[in-house]
């Protein structure tokens, strides 16, 4: 008899699993802080919010919207990283190497400086702004010529994007050293103190992108197997790789105007779940189960970070490179071992 | 001979001879006074004993350049024009209030990064630096011309004794700080006539930033001087003496909660948003201070960017301005009165 784990159902338990993890994390979430809040209080103050009730005030101003945020970038950032690493067929691939922060950054130091943003919905639209001027740019350079998609041209003109977009950045923070102050909440990635309706502007997107990213999957798989395998096999493979840049960078951007640089969660994230779910192939699984992981290891990274050294926080980035880093290089032995 | 000697010490006369005397020694005394004050001047040597070792000056410095905001206050109190200062972090190039004593200076850069090539051709022969922010450049200030460094760029009281003998101005650095003494103790006996019984007041100092706000404790600039006029600080701060606590969450208002903020702010828009968003949460419309109405605006150049003994004495002037109207006790006052009082001191 062959054991569960080495059963075809395997990948459906292991989101099972996450799932029941990610919704104890979520409540777990809202009810540490400051204070310990109970379970049931946190069920009152979301379903039957009493506005004088301190407790509750916790829950719904504080605690409700870094928590939905950090499931939310943690999901965009590990699909988009996911995708990222099938597009370019490269195992170290992370949307940061589409140049999608360094765009995303470059733009809101400039449009603030022309525009003197102070709302977090335009230092938002800022951002998405830079973020898709950046990953077309990517896109057109490595396809550019040959007409072709070579994913190691994607790559290059990815590195080359995001250094040229940092250079851009440190010139404008030398001339104006003022404005780095009013943006330096965006350098370093932080959940905190971001308001829900920033998420319910940009959720359409997302979701948008989250289910094409799913659609995507079985032709992704196709993909997996070679451009010409895949054009063999009828794939109009332009077509899905155009689809997939578009996913990443709607998935990326988004998660980057709502917390800021995260790194990490796109590299990792996508190689956990591979190995959760021993498969490297199936898309269809692999995309959901990143939507899964993703947001819990950011949601669990958020929740040390800011009650370890309370009432002081630790920068998430920090905290995901610090959880994630073991349980990476863990799984990478072990499946090294196993050939 | 022997008739005179014997004369002299005659008793008669004996008045006289010790009045001479007198004059002579007080002559002699004079003499070596005017010399040795123009050794000090000019051909004098110290060793002046610093963070980043001991540095030997000779004579009188004249072109002297200052490499952070407090030691720039500084100079200009003991009455110094530096020829050299970095930029100012507000009112760029340099803070209004010492921009009419620096009419002639040049500026070398920012205090985080110094053009050390604009300060060699300033051929300083004094250069006042911190080790803060110039520990690994010391080695090529040093190459420049002596250089001192201060351990910490907000201790005003060390930056000005250690200028002061640095420049051979220890007379004017003392009188400074004895001043500055009698001005806290006097200061101080003003608080506690004012609050009564209420004395001392708790409070908590907050500086605003775009995303979070630092909570200063008695181990910055004006930490240190609110500390020494009495007022007291919420557990939090003296749990963690000495660095700022960078608070994030709004979760963590209740643990400022205090009898009066004192709040700095930088002009800009992304910290007024912050600011407003903090003190519109309900936690913090909470706090004794809040409820009160004893939130104090102040200016966060006198009050943490400046960092000399001359903001310090501004930063006294502006307290001295907030609790100058009479005081009424919260416990006391009714709240429909206390609601009528606006808010006090300016909004940057």
């Amino acid at each position: 008899m062959i054991p569960w784990w080495q059963n075809a159902q395997k990948p459906l338990l292991i989101l099972i699993l996450g799932t029941t993890l990610l919704l104890i994390s979520f409540v777990l979430s809202l009810c540490i802080g400051s204070t310990f809040i109970s379970p049931i209080t946190v069920m009152q103050a979301l379903f039957n919010p009493d506005l004088f009730n301190l407790d509750h005030i916790l829950v719904t101003t504080t605690r409700l919207s870094r928590s939905v945020i950090a499931l939310v970038v943690g999901g965009c950032l590990a699909v988009s990283g996911c995708l990222m690493q099938a597009l370019t067929r490269n195992p170290l691939a992370s949307p940061s190497i589409f140049g999608i922060n360094a765009g995303a950054t470059f733009s809101i130091i400039i449009c603030s400086m022309i525009f003197q943003l102070d709302s977090m919905q335009q230092y938002m639209w800022a951002a998405l702004l830079g973020a898709f001027v950046a990953g077309a740019m990517v896109y057109a350079i490595g396809t550019m010529g040959t007409g072709r998609f070579n994913p190691i041209r994607i790559v290059l003109a990815g590195a080359a994007i995001t250094a040229l977009f940092g250079s851009f950045t440190q010139a404008l923070l030398v001339i104006d050293q003022e404005g780095l102050d009013s943006i330096l909440f965006w350098l370093a990635g932080s959940v905190a103190n971001r308001q829900l309706d920033t998420l319910t502007t940009l959720l359409p997107y997302i979701g948008v992108a989250l289910i094409g990213a799913f659609l995507l999957a079985k032709p992704i798989n196709i993909l997996m197997a070679g451009d010409e395998i895949s054009k063999g096999l009828g794939q109009r493979t332009a077509l899905v790789q155009m689809l997939m840049g578009l996913a990443i960078t709607v998935l990326a951007g988004c998660a980057v105007a709502m917390a800021g640089n995260i790194v990490f969660v796109g590299l990792i994230v996508p190689h956990i779940v591979r190995k959760l779910m021993s498969t490297a192939i199936a898309h269809e699984w692999l995309i959901p189960g990143c939507m899964i992981f993703g947001a819990l290891l950011l949601l669990i990274a958020d929740m040390v970070a800011r009650v370890i050294i309370f009432p002081q926080e630790i920068p998430i980035g920090v905290m995901t490179a610090f959880l994630g880093a073991p349980l990476f290089i863990y799984l990478i032995r072990r499946g090294m071992r196993h050939g | 001979m022997k008739g005179d000697i014997e004369r002299c010490f005659d008793q008669k006369h004996k008045g006289k001879a010790l009045s001479v005397m007198c004059f002579a020694f007080i002559a002699l005394y004079l003499g070596f006074c005017a010399v040795s004050a123009h050794a000090t001047d000019n051909t004098s040597t110290r060793t002046v004993k610093h963070a980043l070792g001991e540095t030997v000056i000779h004579g009188q410095p004249k072109r002297v350049v200052s490499l952070f905001q407090g030691a720039t206050d500084t100079l200009v109190a003991l009455g110094v024009e530096p020829v050299g200062v970095v930029e100012s972090w507000a009112q760029k190039p340099m803070y209004s209030y010492l921009r009419p004593q620096l009419k002639n200076v040049t500026y070398v850069g920012l205090e985080t990064q110094p053009s050390l090539e604009d300060i060699a051709l300033l051929k300083p022969d004094l250069i006042i630096a911190s080790r803060y922010r110039s520990e690994k450049i010391y080695g090529i200030l040093s190459q420049i011309a002596p250089t001192i460094a201060l351990e910490e760029v907000y201790d005003f009281r060390q930056t000005l004794k250690t200028t002061g003998k640095a420049l051979g101005r220890e007379k004017k650095a003392n009188q400074l700080l004895t001043d500055w003494q009698k001005r806290i103790i006097d200061t101080r006996h003003k608080l506690q006539g004012h609050f009564g019984k209420d004395w001392p007041q708790k409070i908590s100092l907050l500086d605003f930033r775009s995303d979070h706000v630092r909570l200063y404790t008695p181990n910055s600039f004006s930490g240190s001087i609110l500390s020494d006029l009495g007022f007291k600080w919420p557990q939090v701060v003296e749990d963690s003496q000495w660095a700022p606590q960078k608070l994030v969450s709004k979760e963590s208002i209740p643990l400022i909660d205090a009898d009066m903020y004192f709040v700095l702010m930088k002009d800009d828009a992304a910290v007024k948003k912050n600011y407003q968003s903090w003190s519109q949460h309900l936690l913090w419309q909470r706090t004794k201070a809040a409820k009160t109405h004893h939130i104090y605006h102040v200016d966060n150049i006198y009050w943490s960017l400046a960092g000399g003994i001359i903001s310090a004495n501004h930063m006294l002037d502006e307290v001295d301005t907030i609790f100058h109207p009479p005081y009424q006790s919260p416990t006391h006052g009714s709240n429909q009165d206390l609601n009528q009082i606006p808010h006090q001191g300016k909004l940057q």
